[in-house]
């Protein structure tokens, strides 16, 4: 801010006399607000939410952030997250230079950017050269743009001829995108939050949505608490948590026993009667095992029998009662319309698929769907996780708008519109996360791209995969805005824009794509992902002298990267690749999404229905314009998804399964891990807000009272968490929030001592492939009193 | 309560205490009448609290100097209770982490963003180390329950606001007898 030198003076003599009665002086924070003299429109970095924010901008300087009232995401309001990220992008600790080293035991020094982009096009084309196109791979993220995973997929598949593509969503949803896929046949919620308000029954299950979706959170509370008497909120989770709170019921069973508890409640609608026949003759069909076999209502039945509310009870623990499963099961069934919102607790298991069909099962059997606020809605924890890495092709399997990468005609349709040789894009899917980071330790892969994301720390059991990061032979290119864990491990850094240093689109939970326009230029010689990607491909094409290479970026050379090139990018996108695809985005062009508060839900294949802000609740017609095009009959609903030929949803016969790893004499506890309101993933870039970093400086873990009585430790004990990988010693939290037997770990934390992820489990679905990140066993010890502890942040 | 906040006059400064919103004595510590008489100025908290969060006051602070005293603003008090330990005078006695009155917190309902509806916060009641019991939320705000409350100032510290929306109000460091005495009477 700037100050004139007669407000300076009175300050400093107003500072001296206020210093001596030790007070602090009150600088207002809505005053930068009234302050700023331009307001630039964006989405705001941080969850899946997709609040709308507005930048404001004094002088060139970024000075505050406020919310747009007329969004239907947020309706103006915001987190202290959302409220505070412009103080980052001026922030002294940004990455300013590209930083090289060749060997990872030296230091880093500054190099230029033709330099660099020299260096990691021949890095990546000797490991194609010498060991194969499957030797190299990209990491992205859920916090890119989608027009970046876009290009840079584009750039691996067609490019290089691999599809190791991959992105931290697959640790965030990749359980809920095969959960959509195997029940409704497309991926992707059917509803919308606007259903919240419509709602008169939440089910929350596995979801801590109070301080992973704050800002949703509120729309929930805010309708429970408007009509207390006619909606309901069931929480079920095994850690009490602001979610909790003002839940009517809260179902507390033990960690991994959540597939019971739901095959239970399916158990209670079919033994009294409560399901909707009509629906279920006219849209359902029932499958079990690989094969995808259909059987009859009478089979399910039969398998359901075995999942008594009494034997579900054994099996749960907690605070769960047959009585319980059968209230919380009548209420769901019976009440108007009834919403799930799940997020990680659900989506993180070693049967995560299977725990979002039984979620899906149970409003399929009472026809809780596509009704005005009746929906199974999977929320996500990134803000660009749909709308970039789900429908923009940023996971191993998946090509561009929603194709499976084998299925050979998606394939060859993806080519000609990319306009490459058929048989460019390889058949067979890449390595997934875990592969991938096995991979790397095992040596196969010599070259990898990590764009936007932490591995070092997120990913599970992370000591396993850092040792591998760490090997000379692996040339590791990080682009970045701060130092992260995973910078630590690099050869080359690239320092990259941040939110509204360059634009681009992002989409948001409910399949809504949002714009955020440059308003400002990033710092130093920081450059968007982009302009990086395009250069880096000519150079590619240079050094294998493969003019498939250039083709992959010709569309888009000499493009100012401002925002030209991303808008040319988005529309080879949506033009071509969304074309007749259920995430058809040819309606929300730039100019669109620029006229609207917000931004345009897909289905929107034209201009004017984007314009009217899209498809509120897919398959049904006269709400979804697929829905009539694609209609086999007179049905008002139709499932038009690509996955299910049959156009029918599927009840899936899904099993039990407990956790990879549970408890035992040696490993007592459980331990779980989440997030805080206050800090986002890895806090690289909120802990360097310092209001954000104050009122959270590090990780605590969590322990019930009970258990902290017996093992006699006290609220601030420095306490040992031991499991089979690794150890952790943390600050304790003494409260009633995890049940007992169990304890809980917030994730933020850099500091090595108090990185979680050393010691979860790498355990991981079979079918999506994502980690029970959640569900552990480990020791807890008390091994001193109070100490006083830093807060911790990686630095160059 | 209100003179405390007044810019302190050199001469008047002498004997007025220096106790008063956000400015604390350690925990256990007797009624602020009879403080500066018990105290010794060994320094023994101050030197044992290894969050450095205990001061001791210098010479402006007249016959007060030498006194311990925390300021939650710049570092709260993390309850480890090593400070009442060392005390040789039994000026800070010897009480329990929950026992601590070092004062009350109080929410600037006018000041919070959370309640004044303009953003979603809850950082006070995230930091508190009797979550739940000291700071509970009612529809996502936070409300204090003074039977709980410590006054350790860990929400002061944390407010993200400027100026704070939670502030500690010495409340009990003022009143005439201590709260022993008040307890045996009650029952």
């Amino acid at each position: 801010m700037a100050l004139s030198r007669r407000e300076f003076l009175k300050r400093t003599a107003a500072l001296t006399a206020a210093s001596l009665v030790g007070m602090n002086l009150p600088l207002k924070v809505d005053r930068a607000q009234a302050d700023a003299d331009r307001w630039v429109r964006g989405t705001c970095r941080f969850c899946g939410v997709g609040c709308r924010v507005e930048l404001g901008i004094k002088d060139g300087r970024p000075v505050a952030i406020r919310g747009v009232p007329q969004s239907r995401t947020n309706m103006g309001y915001l987190c202290m997250k959302g409220m505070l990220f412009y103080q980052l992008m001026r922030h002294p600790d940004r990455l300013t230079k590209p930083l090289y080293r060749e060997s990872k035991k030296e230091k880093f020094r500054e190099i230029s950017w033709e330099e660099a982009l020299s260096i990691a096009a021949k890095k990546f084309a000797e490991s194609i050269k010498n060991h194969g196109p499957d030797s190299v791979a990209y990491y992205g993220s859920g916090q890119a743009l989608t027009e970046e995973t876009y290009l840079f997929q584009k750039i691996m598949r067609a490019g290089l001829r691999t599809n190791n593509v991959e992105g931290n969503p697959r640790l965030c949803m990749a359980s809920a995108v095969g959960g959509y896929i195997t029940s409704f046949g497309a991926d992707e919620p059917i509803g919308s939050y606007a259903d919240i308000e419509q709602a008169f029954c939440f089910f929350i299950i596995g979801s801590n949505m109070a301080e992973a979706h704050p800002v949703l959170f509120r729309r929930v509370m805010r309708r429970k608490l408007d009509n207390p008497r006619e909606v309901t909120v069931i929480n079920a989770d095994p850690r009490r948590s602001p979610t909790s709170r003002i839940a009517d019921i809260h179902l507390q069973f033990k960690p991994g026993t959540d597939l019971a508890l739901l095959n239970a409640m399916a158990y209670v609608i079919v033994e009294e009667k409560l399901y909707n026949e009509d629906f279920l003759n006219n849209y359902c069909t029932f499958r079990v095992g690989k094969e995808k076999k259909e059987v009859s209502f009478e089979d399910y039945k039969k398998f359901i029998s075995a999942y008594t509310p009494e034997k579900a009870a054994d099996i749960c623990g907690g605070n769960i009662t047959p009585d319980l499963i059968r209230k919380v099961a009548r209420i769901f069934a019976t009440s108007p319309a009834t919403m799930s919102l799940w997020t990680m607790g659900i989506n993180q298991r070693i049967r995560g698929v299977w725990a979002n069909n039984l979620i899906h099962n149970l409003h399929l059997l009472t026809g809780q769907l596509c009704r005005p606020g009746a929906d199974s809605f999977s929320l996500t924890g990134q803000p660009n996780a749909c709308g970039g890495v789900r429908e923009g092709g940023g996971l191993c399997h998946i090509l561009p708008g929603h194709r499976p990468v084998k299925v050979d005609k998606l394939r060859h349709e993806v080519e000609d519109l990319w306009g490459v040789p058929r048989g460019r894009i390889p058949a067979k899917p890449g390595y997934h996360t875990i592969a991938m980071f096995s991979a790397v330790n095992e040596g196969k892969i010599k070259a990898i791209w990590i764009n936007c994301t932490s591995p070092a720390q997120s990913l599970p059991n992370c000591d396993k995969y850092r040792k591998g990061m760490a090997r000379e032979d692996v040339f590791i290119i990080v682009t970045d805005i701060f130092p992260t864990k995973t910078t630590e491990l690099a050869n080359l850094i690239l320092p990259t824009a941040f939110h509204f240093e360059k634009t681009g689109v992002f989409g948001c939970t409910e399949r809504r794509s949002q714009l955020t326009l440059k308003a400002i230029d990033p710092p130093g010689e920081a450059k968007p992902e982009v302009w990086i990607a395009r250069e880096w491909a000519l150079k590619l094409a240079e050094e294998l002298n493969d003019p498939v290479i250039k083709k992959c970026v010709e569309p888009f050379l000499g493009l100012e990267p401002g925002y030209e090139l991303p808008k040319a990018i988005w529309t080879e996108y949506t033009q071509k690749l969304t074309a007749g695809r259920d995430n058809d985005l040819r309606g929300a062009t730039y100019e669109v999404l620029q006229q609207l508060p917000d931004g345009v839900q897909w289905p929107a294949p034209t201009k004017e229905w984007a314009l009217k802000g899209g498809t509120y609740k897919k398959f049904v017609r006269g709400l979804d314009p697929l829905a009539d095009e694609h209609a086999i009959d007179e049905k008002p609903y139709q499932f038009y998804g690509p996955a299910h030929k049959d156009h029918k949803l599927w009840v899936w016969l899904r099993p039990y399964k407990g956790p990879a790893e549970e408890p035992d004499a040696e490993y007592p506890f459980y331990l779980s891990t989440g997030r805080v309101i206050d800090h986002w993933h890895t806090s690289s870039m909120t802990g360097r807000i310092k209001e954000l970093m104050r009122a959270n400086p590090y990780a605590y873990i969590e322990i019930n009272p009970k258990d902290a009585q017996r093992l006699g430790i006290k609220p601030g004990d420095m306490v040992l968490v031991e499991t089979r990988r690794g150890k952790n010693i943390l600050p304790a939290k003494v409260y009633e929030g995890p049940m007992e037997g169990m304890v809980f770990v917030y994730w933020y934390d850099m500091a090595e001592d108090r990185m979680i992820n050393r010691v979860t489990k790498d355990a991981f679905d079979p079918g999506s492939k994502e980690p029970e990140f959640k569900i552990c066993a480990c020791r807890i010890k008390r091994l001193s009193g109070p100490k006083p502890l830093k807060p911790y942040l990686v630095r160059l | 309560m209100g003179s405390l906040l007044l810019p302190r006059l050199a001469h008047a400064g002498l004997l007025k205490s220096p106790v008063g919103i956000n400015h604390l004595r350690p925990p256990g510590a007797v009624p602020e009448e009879i403080f500066p008489a018990k105290c010794i100025r060994c320094g023994r908290c101050a030197e044992i609290c290894s969050y450095r969060s205990i001061r001791v006051l210098d010479i402006r602070y007249g016959v007060y100097a030498g006194t311990p005293l925390i300021n939650v603003e710049e570092v709260p008090c993390y309850l480890c209770m090593k400070c009442v330990d060392v005390c040789p005078t039994g000026t800070l006695r010897r009480v329990s982490q929950e026992e601590v009155r070092m004062g009350l917190a109080v929410i600037n309902r006018r000041q919070c963003v959370t309640w004044r509806g303009l953003a979603l916060c809850r950082t006070c009641y995230n930091v508190c180390p009797f979550k739940e019991k000291a700071i509970h939320l009612d529809q996502l705000r936070p409300v204090i329950d003074e039977r709980f409350c410590t006054g350790c100032g860990l929400c002061v510290h944390g407010c993200p606001l400027t100026p704070k929306a939670i502030n500690i109000e010495p409340v009990y460091a003022f009143e005439r007898k201590s709260r022993d005495v008040r307890e045996e009477e009650a029952l």
